[in-house]
């Protein structure tokens, strides 16, 4: 089958090697006859020497960070080099075939980072051996070590904090960074270092997810759960599909979710776009753009649920249904005795309860948006059937934002749009359920002494003990240590840039100087890594054995084999950890004898020198037991190596909360329903004893931030700072790839109108600051941008000046490290300045040794 | 990529070159490029393929996706461009070349540059409309795109189609694709393919063998 695509492909494009041969033929026999040459005949391939793919050992592997998707990547390899990468041509699936893509089976095509890898894998930035501070703490000195140095440092130091301040003192940060696999691991969750830390009896979890923590705890109180999400071919049937500050052109959600909405848009769906910027995504779906004041998201969804309330638009036969307190009629019984349940929420917006409808009107006069194109967009989105919804994550990351994330819950449900195809109830949008855990994920897995909102450390341990609880965000326990809130001594970095990916970086700063032992386990030097005492360096996922799952949507498995050797010193994370268990029950036989063996019980000390075994037993284990036993995978694992992906067909797209609607099987809340009113908020008494630390309403309601163009320090910061997900980075993983910085610049987006008052034009030095901090940046002035609003993407590489002023432009130094109660952080709600500037920025790369890159970047052509 | 030039050969090529009374070759049958202005998202990884498939240094780039927006807020519109070479059937590098290094097949009428006998003069850049040769200092020579003819070669199309996210790139013979007959996920059911348009060079000027989808306000035929 194979070859004959291949067969057919050179037919059509008469490109045999034969035929080119005789070409060549051809000419030199001109040349014989006396004839001067018409053209060069091709003596050499341009390029010479140049491996081509056919001549390079092939292995399938895929990309591995937490970008919203796990594409395929294809290595080309000589020897123990990769030459370059491709990606799924359809080739490497059961019954593939070369140039197989159907809407059933897509090809798993790679972004323009996993594209890069190989500036990352071979990049100057690569940690290759083990080093030691031996600066000052930030200032970036180290010494190589050997790894018998380090880790001995590690495990002591380990012991001595644990022994000293108790099993509070070790904060874990790993995150989703660097090593997602089923095998090798980071996340607070099922990841590594937290099974090791909580087996080792001594650790402090961070909570709060940065990403999306305001609709993971939406989700949880509306639906019960948070899959609520369908495929992403299920958006290929939607007849209206609105993205709420949701810029899939940028941020994926699923490996071909943006591909799916080009198909809907094909068969005649019609596309809206909130969002402060007109973005590619509005762009490309052709999408009616309206643009918003960012944090005011619940107040237009307000408006819009009053208009359809009010015009009777809603599907009242679902909300009777399946809801719990939408309104009057879907109010239980306890409620009215419930010491915060008493409002529903149809009253609310009617204005019953204080006095204020929120009429498109009144929502006009706080989002920005005129009182007709709420009203236009509602009746739309009420009449318009099957709808999608997208309530993205970008609107809750801010003050409050997990009311924006229940409002959008609430017109979804008021729509009936929840549980069909091509409707939406995303939310977080998890999707199809991967079996993603391969290694022991026991008894001992996310252990946890106390755990903190995540980017509450650095404001903890600056004013440790004079802390509350609601301060901190503590999850509540049901022991000694409930409330207690942990004194920080040491900090682990797995996966993880964290230092330079929270709120507020210059509390970080002070904070981290008060620690006794900073931890980081890379592949790369980062930001990060700088302000560490130990660098340990990490295997990448091209270096060790592993199966990718994808992510919150897509269903297949991508084989992860060892593609080359590790390079340098590197081991994975889960050889340093098993070593360091040994190492520890070396030094504290009596309490840790078991640790080694414990921590990963199908290994022994030998492990760290040769994991090959090890790995494959438990990949296999996994394979045999999760995949094909609970989820009746018919082939074998060798024969999914072989092929290198499993690709899951289904009969139809799986959508959310299908059997719920269909079969009337009860959701996974406490009423069974869509809880609009909360039952858990309603029954809070005590909301100092919560996680979330303050009073949140149980029925979705407009809060104030507490920073915005609405506020009164809009007069002294008259721009809102919005921080999006970068295209050219996965957070703050690929910054320094040259191949990707020269396609775009860490730049802030204004308004034409703005920059021309401030006189400023694209290219100019600009530097942004409030209270916090103040970045270096240049603009891209444009009329695709809300005036008033500014947006610089997260993830810039903070580099320092000697007043601290960050020359990278990561807005970070400008956030607040405030979380919202449900957990979000509030990355999108700053107040902020900006000017021309005489300071310097760094983009990080080396601009002139790009002749021609930026003729052909954009073009401002206003007069298109 | 890094060769030793060979002088003498290049000297050879030069007067051969000075001799030869320039004649466009017709290819066969002529390939070329699609590409959805509107549909793109401008994700670049076209870009980064080629790069990594070229093994390009930071700067020169074989495939460059033009980013075009305009309108005042908050009526606005945006649309991509994306360019390599267009392997154009009167490639106006190919005769500037003093060295006889450019040419272009008779099979499937791929332009394409002999690196050994490229002295890094530039003049093809200067003459091409569409910025397609691309300079590489660290080397010396210019360089671009072949649209991946080993991989043609090898009954495969190029690494930029191949990684086209949103299928809104492709590959096929030119004819067939200005008739709008050759089967493409790059054009939509109801979408025909234009030569032309707003931030492309004029193609009367080379006959570039590209057609595009255009974007409304990226039309020159309206």
């Amino acid at each position: 089958m194979k070859e004959n695509k291949a067969e057919d492909l050179q037919l059509r494009f008469r490109t045999t090697r034969r035929g080119f041969l005789k070409t060549t033929a051809v000419s030199a026999m001109a040349v014989g006859a006396g004839n001067l040459l018409k053209s060069q005949p091709a003596k050499a391939f341009a390029y010479e020497p140049y491996p081509r793919d056919d001549e390079l050992e092939t292995v399938v592997t895929s990309c591995a960070h937490n970008c919203g998707s796990r594409h395929m990547l294809v290595a080309h390899k000589k020897g123990d080099v990769i030459v370059r990468l491709s990606t799924d041509d359809g080739r490497y699936q059961l019954n593939g075939h070369y140039g197989k893509d159907t809407e059933i089976e897509p090809q798993l095509r790679g972004c323009l980072r996993g594209r890069s890898y190989r500036q990352r894998l071979y990049s100057p930035e690569r940690l290759l051996y083990p080093m030691m501070r031996v600066g000052a703490r930030g200032e970036g000195k180290f010494k190589r070590v050997s790894w018998e140095e380090a880790l001995n440092f590690v495990a002591h130091k380990m012991l001595e904090i644990k022994n000293r301040y108790g099993n509070q003192a070790l904060l874990d940060q790993s995150y989703a960074g660097a090593s997602y696999g089923v095998l090798h691991k980071s996340d607070q969750i099922e990841g590594l270092l937290g099974r090791f830390l909580g087996m080792f009896g001594c650790r402090t979890s961070s909570w709060s997810v940065p990403s999306y923590q305001a609709t993971t705890t939406s989700s949880r109180w509306t639906f019960g759960t948070i899959h609520d999400g369908n495929e992403d071919d299920a958006f290929a049937y939607s007849k209206l599909i609105i993205l709420w500050g949701w810029n899939p052109a940028y941020t994926f959600h699923g490996g071909n979710t943006f591909y799916y909405l080009r198909l809907a848009k094909q068969r005649g769906c019609k596309f809206v776009v909130v969002d402060p910027q007109y973005t590619d995504s509005a762009a490309a779906y052709d999408a009616w753009w309206i643009p918003i004041r960012p944090n005011t998201d619940a107040a237009m969804m307000a408006g819009m649920a009053h208009y359809i309330f009010t015009h009777n638009l809603q599907d009242q036969e679902f909300i009777n249904r399946f809801t719990q307190g939408m309104d009057a009629g879907t109010m239980p019984d306890w409620a009215r005795n419930s010491p915060n349940g008493k409002e529903n929420f149809k009253d609310y917006i009617l204005g019953k309860y204080d006095g204020q409808p929120k009429t498109p009107q009144w929502a006009s006069n706080i989002c920005g948006v005129p009182a007709e194109d709420i009203e236009k967009l509602a009746r739309l989105y009420a009449t318009t059937k099957p709808a999608a919804l997208k309530a993205s994550w970008a609107p809750g990351r801010n003050a409050y934002g997990e009311q924006y994330s229940r409002m959008a819950a609430a017109l979804q449900a008021m729509t009936g749009n929840i549980g069909i195809l091509g409707g939406c109830a995303e939310g977080v949008g998890k999707a199809w359920h991967a079996e993603a855990v391969a290694y022991p994920y026991d008894n001992w897995a996310n252990i946890w002494y106390a755990s903190i909102k995540s980017d509450r450390w650095a404001h903890i341990v600056l004013n440790y003990p004079n802390v509350t609880r609601e301060e901190a965000g503590l999850w509540p326990r049901t022991d000694h240590l409930d409330g207690v809130v942990p004194n920080i001594k040491g900090i682990f970095w797995q996966g993880s840039n964290w230092f330079n990916q929270l709120t507020n970086i210059n509390k970080e700063i002070a904070a981290i100087q008060k620690l006794e032992l900073v931890v980081c386990m890379d592949s790369t030097i980062t930001p990060s890594g700088l302000y560490a005492d130990v660098l340990l360096p990490v295997a990448t996922h091209f270096e060790r054995h592993d199966v990718a799952l994808p992510w919150y949507k897509g269903h297949y498995y991508i084989h992860r084999p060892k593609v080359i050797e590790p390079m340098g010193e590197s081991k994975t994370d889960f050889q340093i950890f098993t070593e360091l268990a040994y190492r520890i029950g070396e030094i504290d036989p009596q309490g840790y004898g078991q640790f080694g063996k414990t921590y990963n019980p199908k290994a022994d000390r030998s492990y760290f020198f040769d994991n090959t075994a090890v790995d494959e037993a438990y990949l296999a284990q996994w394979w045999r037991t999760r995949v094909q036993g609970h989820q009746g995978v018919p082939i074998s694992w060798e024969e999914f190596k072989r092929l290198g992906v499993y690709k899951f067909v289904f009969k139809e797209p799986l959508v959310a909360f299908r059997e719920q609607i269909e079969q009337g099987k009860p959701f996974p809340t406490a009423s069974g329903k869509i809880e609009i009113l909360s039952t858990e908020l309603a029954n809070i008494t005590d909301w100092g004893r919560t996680r979330y630390g303050s009073h949140i309403p149980s029925i979705p309601k407009w809060i104030e931030p507490w920073e915005s163009l609405n506020s009164p320090k809009a007069r002294q910061y008259p721009f809102h700072l919005i921080s999006p997900h970068p295209r050219w980075r996965t957070h703050s993983i690929f910054n320094n790839c040259a191949w990707l910085r020269e396609t775009y610049e860490q730049e802030v987006t204004i308004n034409a109108s703005d920059a021309e008052k401030l006189g400023i034009r694209t290219g100019d030095v600009v530097e942004i600051w409030n209270d916090r901090g103040r970045i270096v940046v240049p603009a891209y002035v444009t009329e695709r941008c809300m005036p008033g609003v500014l947006v610089v993407h997260e993830g810039a590489w903070i580099d320092l000046d000697e007043n601290g002023v960050d020359r990278a432009g990561n807005p970070d130094m400008l956030t607040l490290d405030r979380p919202s109660p449900a957990g979000g952080f509030a990355y999108n709600t700053v107040l902020c300045n900006l000017k021309k500037t005489d300071l310097e920025h760094r983009p990080g790369w080396d601009q002139l040794a790009t002749a021609r890159a930026h003729v052909f970047r954009r073009e401002h052509r206003r007069e298109l | 990529m890094a060769q030793e030039k060979d002088k003498g050969k290049i000297k050879a090529a030069i007067k051969r070159r000075k001799k030869e009374v320039y004649q466009p070759v017709v290819p066969d049958m002529q390939l070329g490029f699609v590409h959805n202005n509107v549909d793109c998202i401008g994700c670049r990884a076209c870009e980064i393929a080629c790069k990594d498939k070229n093994g390009l240094p930071p700067g020169p780039r074989f495939r460059r996706v033009q980013y075009v927006e305009g309108g005042t807020y908050p009526e606005v519109f945006a649309y991509k461009v994306n360019v390599s070479c267009n392997h154009c059937a009167e490639p106006a590098c190919l005769p500037t070349c003093p060295t006889g290094a450019i040419w272009k097949r008779k099979d499937n009428g791929v332009v394409d540059i002999d690196s050994t006998l490229c002295i890094g003069c530039r003049r093809c850049e200067a003459a091409c409309p569409y910025g397609a040769p691309q300079f590489i200092p660290e080397l010396n020579i210019v360089a671009k795109c072949n649209l991946c003819i080993d991989e043609l070669e090898a009954g495969r199309k190029p690494y930029c189609v191949m990684a086209c996210m949103m299928r809104v790139l492709d590959v096929g013979p030119i004819d067939a694709l200005r008739e709008n007959r050759y089967p493409t996920k790059a054009i939509g059911p109801q979408e025909e393919p234009v030569r032309a348009v707003k931030n492309f060079a004029n193609p009367a000027l080379t006959n570039p063998s590209i057609v595009f989808v255009p974007h409304s306000k990226g039309r020159v035929d309206s």
